[in-house]
């Protein structure tokens, strides 16, 4: 290779090191850059040949890496290099400030959707998204039993061999640990008030499983359960508090139920568990306990339990079912080979949330297609705006600025206006997040880590962000385009081209999403209307409800329970507007019943085949005339009478149970057995629901209280007026009866059917009010176009006037422009209302997803909406008097 | 003038560089590569790289230092024969950065005197 080819081939390496510089600079000087290497190259190649060479190149590749990333970073140039923003956002700044309606009234649009974004996005990513607080929550699971196979129950708690056998499990299952709560009386000490606590009853490795550690003390070891367990507890953090946060509690005596047990421990505030029922509210607890029994001694047929199981890390959730199901089917084998049962895990996290996962996924939907009704807004808004800047733009454009220029000063005005409806969004958001806890049912999962905090805050402001450049993309787009010559062209009468159809096209999108979110909002409307409407078995209005927990211990014999019971009843009985008293261990709604199975020897309905003949029922104990004062109807025999029918066991059946059993006779008189009881038929019943307002649940039997004594019933009273006037008599009362008896969960049955709706309601208020406030934007937004479309064809429309064309004609002619609009946007929302139907699918209760009254009511309200919105500018042309404007050209 | 004052103040001290720089332009304008000649003659030991230079000559410019001259010593041809030379861009040290330079320079001699006054360099023959 000749020393001249290899100068040539050293430039050649120069000038594409060049490119590591920014573009002006080495147009500018990087000739001069290239001329001293290849000076530096000849030099070093005819004094010291190529070792010398090939330092110089590694030298120029150095230099250049540094220097030209040096050179691209260095603030003045960058700036230079990158338009001037600072100016431009100073301009978009006077811009506004210049607007201050424009921006009050956007800025206010823009907090609004967002603060409702905002709130839901809060729910979900503490819900949904956070990570629950337990060591790899990931492989937690709850295991549950269906026995679908032998009496259609597709989910219900286990048995304690099924726990025992989990623990045993092995293989993928590294622990498991069974749970039951329980509600006996809590106090300090022997003198002190009582309060009705919520025990959890574990194994005693439960925190172990959840890999979680306590504040103060230690947890339970691994000896410390079954029947000669020491008595020991540990508190939950608020219990803890409760008592007085003393930190010096471990070793201290408190008294359950009349009996003291040690403190060992205390959690910290962070740690809770929410043991999910099988359809119902989650239930916490105030303090643990380990089980007084080995889960493997207990009834196999008694499904008591929770189980909780940790899988060893990386066990895929399919694994993990499969070692359930495993286990499940031996247990299943050995206890219950006539009637079979599955074990199946459902992950910690999605059985908590199972219930709430529908309603956010459908809210999170509607808070988007909000915000894309809100961006759409912003868009026609800003493109209005663009509008009546042709002439600055154009002129602009005349001077020298490139399009570019344009775009960004417009882009930036999007993104100002984004950025500051996402903070006011954040604000805003965060007393409408306070307000969705206050509102939402007790039961909303992890309801305290629900606040909108920085993390929440900051993506509010990045959406209002995008948001808003997003929205000023188009205007942009329109604003670049405009030159001197277009707006020559397009004289006043014609009003300014392009804009139009965008803004049409805008509006269209509006109507057509507006829409969806109203359809999505008249149908879990109705389908609230149809759970208000709903007939759940008994009369709420005048009743009123509390529980009274009665240890075994205060009352060793099942008589002193009963003869306690009888003198409240009577006391209570005697209570002015007080007209009937009765008492139960299930209220309805409470989700909360003793599972039991029963069989029917003899019944005409019996088929032979043990599956269907033995049925898992609801088993509610009630005191008499409880019936009545419930309001539940009676469909044949009788009430429990007040006085007992010595040598009888009485019991209530519900209508399921009759129709299977007896197709044909009455059941009355017929004997039921409930394992070793057995029980009289005396009267048939109608399903006061205990789990759904809309639908019944299992099969229901009524016990009467003196053949099976409660230790934690509720009583409740049937009041002349307000139950709500009695309830200072009623603690007084029971006061005087038993001062050793704390009264609790004193609710009016009212209160209880409410607060079962309340998830219903709050969803069908955030939809609903979703889809109003993209109403009003449509109507906004169509209100704005149609304005500025008379004050923009004044002319032409004055022309059409002075040809003979009536002030009515014109007007038809205008708001027959915007109907065409509504009538399109309907038409492209067709296919997004069947989407938002499949999706509400799940949360609608007796309405069809398409049901065509709801739809149709929606579409004409949207359209009378929308119309009102182009009548109301549009009649401005009644004001224009063709002939002034004529002579003025 | 105490504006003026601050001004240069701000601008001292230098980098060894665009003191160099400076230097070479307060003695008559120069190209780039002109500017790598003198410093090497100044005997400086090491010699900065040509991508640090020309960026101190694109800083120099932008705070108006210096400013580019027309070159003197060559005439466009229509041809573009010179090529090389007309690339060349001379600059031209501006009033401020001749001020500028005094500063340093200034600022270079006071610290110069303290080394010899502590010792650190030899008494200078009066």
């Amino acid at each position: 290779m000749t020393d001249a080819r290899i100068l040539t081939l050293s430039e050649r390496w120069f000038r594409l090191l060049l490119h590591l510089y920014p573009a002006d600079f080495r147009d500018e000087i990087g000739a001069a850059i290239v001329d001293v290497y290849r000076e530096r190259a000849r030099q070093a190649m005819s004094r010291y040949g190529m070792p010398a060479l090939a330092m110089v190149w590694l030298r120029a590749l150095v230099d250049s890496l540094w220097n030209g990333a040096a050179e691209r970073l260095r603030p003045a140039a960058f700036w230079r290099r990158h338009g001037n923003w600072g100016r431009d956002f100073e301009m978009a700044r006077r811009r506004l400030v210049r607007a201050p309606l424009f921006v009050v009234a956007t800025v206010a649009t823009l907090a609004t959707g967002l603060a409702a974004f905002a709130v839901v996005y809060t729910a979900v990513d503490k819900i949904l998204i956070e990570p629950m607080p337990y060591r790899s929550p990931q492989d937690l699971y709850f295991v549950w039993r269906d026995l679908s196979a032998s009496s259609g129950l597709p989910r219900e708690r286990v048995s304690g061999p099924d726990v025992a056998e989990l623990q045993r499990g092995g293989g993928l299952i590294e622990s498991a640990a069974g749970i039951q709560l329980v509600g006996p009386t809590f106090s300090a000490g022997p003198e002190t008030e009582p309060l009705q606590v919520t025990i959890m009853l574990s194994s005693p490795n439960l925190f172990d499983v959840l890999g979680v550690g306590p504040a103060l003390g230690r947890v339970f070891t691994a000896r410390e359960v079954g029947p000669d367990r020491p008595s020991i507890i540990i508190l939950g953090h608020a219990l803890w508090n409760r008592l007085g946060a003393d930190p010096a509690v471990i070793g201290r005596t408190v008294w359950l139920s009349g009996a003291p047990y040690t403190v060992i421990g205390v959690m910290p505030p962070t740690f809770r568990l929410v043991r999910a029922s099988i359809g119902g509210p989650p239930q916490e607890a105030d303090a643990y306990l380990p089980f007084a029994f080995h889960v493997a001694d207990r009834d196999p047929n008694n499904v008591g339990f929770a189980a909780l199981i940790r899988v060893r890390p990386g066990t895929s959730p399919e694994q993990a079912a499969a070692a359930v199901e495993a286990v499940g089917r031996a247990v299943s084998e050995r206890y219950r080979p006539s009637q079979p049962f599955k074990l199946f895990p459902v992950g910690l996290h999605a059985d908590l949330v199972a219930r709430i996962k529908p309603v956010l996924i459908t809210l999170a939907i509607a808070a988007v297609v909000l915000l894309l009704v809100l961006c759409v807004n912003l868009s026609s808004l800003l493109l209005a705006r663009a509008t009546e800047r042709t002439r600055e733009f154009a002129v602009s454009r005349a001077v020298g600025a490139d399009g570019i220029a344009i775009v960004r000063a417009t882009l930036l005005e999007g993104l100002c206006l984004g950025v500051v409806g996402g903070v006011a969004g954040s604000i805003v958001g965060r007393w409408g997040t306070a307000l969705l806890v206050t509102l939402a049912p007790v039961d909303l999962p992890r309801r305290e880590t629900i606040v909108l905090d920085w993390s929440v805050a900051i993506v509010v402001i990045a959406v209002g962000a995008i948001l808003g450049l997003a929205a000023a993309v188009l205007p942009a787009a329109w604003a670049s385009r405009v030159s001197l010559a277009s707006l020559l062209t397009s004289s006043g009468a014609r009003g300014v081209g392009g804009a139009v159809p965008m803004r049409r096209a805008l509006i269209v999108a509006q109507i057509a999403m507006s829409l969806v979110l109203l359809s999505a909002g008249g149908l879990v409307g109705r389908s609230l209307a149809r759970l208000l409407a709903a007939d759940p078995g008994f009369r709420a209005e005048g009743v009123l409800t509390f529980t009274v927990a009665m240890g075994p211990r205060l009352f060793p014999k099942g008589a002193d329970v009963l003869l306690f019971q009888d003198r409240l009843e009577e006391a209570l009985r005697a209570l002015p507007n007080v007209s009937q008293v009765s008492a139960t261990t299930a209220l309805p709604l409470s989700d909360f019943a003793q599972p039991a199975t029963i069989t029917i020897p003899g019944a005409p309905g019996n088929t032979g085949d043990p599956n269907h003949d033995a049925v898992l029922v609801d088993l509610v104990v009630a005191r008499p005339r409880y019936i009545d004062v419930m309001g539940m109807r009676l469909r044949a025999g009788r009430d429990f009478d007040m006085a007992r029918r010595s040598g009888v066991r009485e019991a209530l059946i519900d209508t399921h149970l009759a129709a299977q059993f007896f197709p044909t006779r009455s059941p009355l008189g017929t004997t039921v057995a409930i394992g070793q009881r057995s029980v009289t038929v005396v009267g048939v019943v109608t399903q006061a629901r205990l789990h759904d307002l809309h639908q019944d649940g299992r099969p229901q039997i009524y016990l009467r209280a003196d053949d099976a004594a409660a230790y934690t019933p509720s009583f409740v009273l049937r009041s002349n007026g307000d139950p709500r006037a009695v309830v200072a008599d009623v603690r007084r009362v029971v006061h005087q009866v038993d001062p050793r008896i704390p009264v609790s969960s004193v609710l009016t049955m009212e209160e209880i059917v409410t607060d079962a709706l309340r998830q219903q309601r709050i969803s069908t208020v955030l939809i609903a009010g979703f889809a109003v406030g993209s109403l009003l934007l449509v109507a906004m937004g169509l209100f704005g176009m149609v304005a500025g479309s008379v004050s923009q064809r004044r002319g032409e429309l004055a022309i059409r006037l002075a040809l003979g064309a009536t002030h009515d004609r014109v007007l038809q002619l205008l708001v027959r422009e915007g109907a065409v609009l509504i009538v399109a946007g309907i038409l492209i929302a067709a296919p997004g209302i069947y989407a938002a139907g499949r999706l509400l699918r799940g949360l609608l209760i007796g309405v069809s997803p398409l049901d065509p009254l709801t739809l149709l009511a929606v579409a004409a309200g949207l359209a009378v909406v929308t119309i009102l919105a182009c009548y109301v500018p549009a009649r401005r042309v009644l004001r224009i008097d063709p002939a002034p404007l004529l002579r003025q050209g | 003038m105490s504006t003026d004052r601050t001004r240069i103040d701000s601008f001292v001290p230098l980098r060894p560089v665009e003191f160099h720089i400076l230097l070479s332009l307060v003695a008559g304008d120069r190209h780039g590569y002109g500017i790598i000649q003198d410093i090497q003659s100044r005997g400086e030991t090491a010699l900065p790289n040509v991508g640090t230079m020309y960026r101190a000559l694109a800083r120099l410019l932008d705070s108006g230092l210096i400013e580019s001259a027309a070159p003197p010593n060559t005439t466009r041809t229509p041809r573009g024969g010179a090529a090389t030379d007309d690339r060349r861009i001379n600059y031209h040290v501006t009033a401020l950065g001749r001020r500028v330079a005094k500063a340093e320079a200034q600022r270079l001699e006071t610290l110069a005197r303290a080394a010899r006054v502590s010792g650190l360099l030899e008494k200078k023959a009066t």
